[in-house]
């Protein structure tokens, strides 16, 4: 509550997540002003997306912390009776709604400037599984990481050296669904939901994981 | 006594009566090492702190002073060694503890957008699950910040953010009051203030303080130590120290040297 609280009174983690994302999808759109044919791009959409969503999330996991760095926040937390694991749950939570907020602002821009032409399959709306499951394994890997890396030299750089080999598999199986449904071919959607279910079982373990780990990653 | 049993009490705490511990001793520690891979942070540390006393710990960068601290305020577990802290196997049952210690660091553990108030109810929450507003108000007055409940700690000078911080340590009414470094970046005036309230909230509480300022460190206590490579090198009752002979001692330790 907190987080937001301080976030809806500054704007600073949202600004600069969507400012950020905005100039992400600014340099797709210089790399692909070439490609006239908009039906070759929606065959790599997936990807590009996800690319969006994954180095806004980085640029939010970082900031989100430092936050509780700053000042010694972090701790006067920890002084309390409260469970390490609950501590976890509320900050993979407040990730989780900033980088929900920050794709609600860049996906219809995402459409506008790279879908705007193309003629869009009557499954695209299905892009929302992917989207919901692969944004949870983000906040809540990101969390426990960002949590481990946030006294470490160059964090920013640790984060995502340490992140995007860790949610690789999420990653691959969100792109490769969330493509299924931007292309909506008849006889893929067996795909579809098999990278879904990947998906979905990559939340489980790696957040009860993260869960379970928390207390011995904050106490070290 | 159990924390039920000490009543609403006044911001400034429940009364030196009322804060008698099961034991005598606030802390009670026995070889306490703390291993950082191949360094010793604390090398068979053993601390007897009467209740209600002000330990002032002083050593050398590097001595283990903090990482002493952190272990009181159970942020760090011993290598090895035996802890108890108001009566308390701190090492069995932390949390049983910790809404009896408070700390002061010299970093504000202050959200700098968050207002004082929030600052406040928000850490009061981490204690007792829903703020204490009565004891907010209170502890905001004490602290003379009740003008500014509303602003942002960020908008504060360093002096008022120490001065919040006190409210914040205070929120759930400590024992123990551990203080690490809290005249850093404070200037005469604040540091002067900082003093005055610490005074004001003593009230029976037990106090560990980690200063560099001799001067200042020596004159609040009632115990002082030196810590020096993990080890302690003195602790003692101020009344029983020389204070010429602890502040040579002193500058010996940090290797300033004495003629």
């Amino acid at each position: 509550m907190k987080d937001i609280r301080a976030e809806l009174r500054t704007r600073e983690m949202l600004t600069s997540m969507a400012v950020y994302a905005l100039l992400v999808l600014t340099i797709y759109g210089a790399a692909l002003a070439q490609v006239g044919d908009t039906l070759q791009v929606i065959q790599f959409a997936g990807g590009l997306l996800w690319a969006l969503i994954v180095f806004t999330s980085l640029l939010g996991l970082n900031r989100s912390f430092s936050h509780e760095t700053e000042s010694g926040c972090l701790e006067g937390i920890l002084l309390a009776p409260i469970d390490r694991a609950v501590v976890f749950l509320a900050k993979a939570t407040s990730n989780l709604l900033f980088l929900a907020v920050v794709e609600v602002i860049v996906l219809p821009l995402f459409f506008l400037f790279f879908l705007s032409g193309a003629e869009l399959a009557a499954t695209t709306p299905m892009i929302a599984l992917p989207l919901f499951v692969g944004t949870v394994g983000v906040a809540g890997v990101g969390t426990l990481l960002s949590t481990m890396t946030i006294d470490t030299r160059g964090r920013d750089v640790l984060l995502a050296i340490l992140f995007i080999p860790v949610i690789f598999p999420l990653l691959y199986a969100c792109v490769s669904a969330t493509t299924v449904a931007f292309l909506g071919v008849e006889g893929t959607f067996g795909t579809f939901w098999t990278s879904c279910a990947v998906a979905a079982v990559y939340d489980v373990i790696m957040i009860a994981t993260a869960w379970g780990l928390y207390e011995f990653v904050v106490d070290a | 006594m159990p924390r039920e049993a000490r009543g609403a009490g006044s911001a400034a705490g429940a009364g030196s009566a009322a804060r008698a511990c099961a034991s005598e001793l606030a802390v009670e520690a026995h070889g306490l090492i703390k291993q950082f891979g191949a360094r010793r942070g604390l090398d068979g540390v053993d601390l007897a702190v009467p209740a209600g006393a002000f330990l002032s710990i002083f050593g050398p960068n590097g001595a283990g002073k903090t990482t002493l601290l952190r272990m009181l305020a159970l942020l760090s577990r011993p290598t090895r060694g035996s802890l108890r802290i108001l009566g308390v196997d701190a090492l069995e049952e932390p949390d049983a503890l910790r809404s009896r210690i408070g700390l002061i660091s010299h970093k504000s553990m202050l959200y700098g957008d968050l207002t004082a108030r929030e600052n406040l109810e928000f850490f009061s929450s981490l204690y007792e699950g829903e703020p204490n507003r009565e004891r907010i108000d209170e502890l905001l007055r004490l602290v003379e910040l009740d003008h500014r409940a509303n602003d942002c700690a960020r908008t504060f000078s360093r002096g008022m953010q120490q001065r919040l911080s006190i409210a914040r340590a205070l929120v759930m009414d400590p024992d123990l009051v551990l203080l690490d470094e809290p005249y850093s970046g404070l200037d005469p005036h604040a540091a002067e203030l900082f003093d005055e309230l610490i005074g004001r909230v003593r009230d029976g509480r037990t106090f560990i303080m980690v200063s560099h300022d001799l001067e200042k460190g020596y004159q609040m206590c009632t115990h002082a130590l030196i810590l020096a490579r993990g080890q302690v090198v003195v602790c003692a009752e101020k009344d029983q120290i020389d204070a010429g002979a602890f502040r040579d001692l002193y500058l010996a330790t940090v290797g300033m040297g004495v003629a």
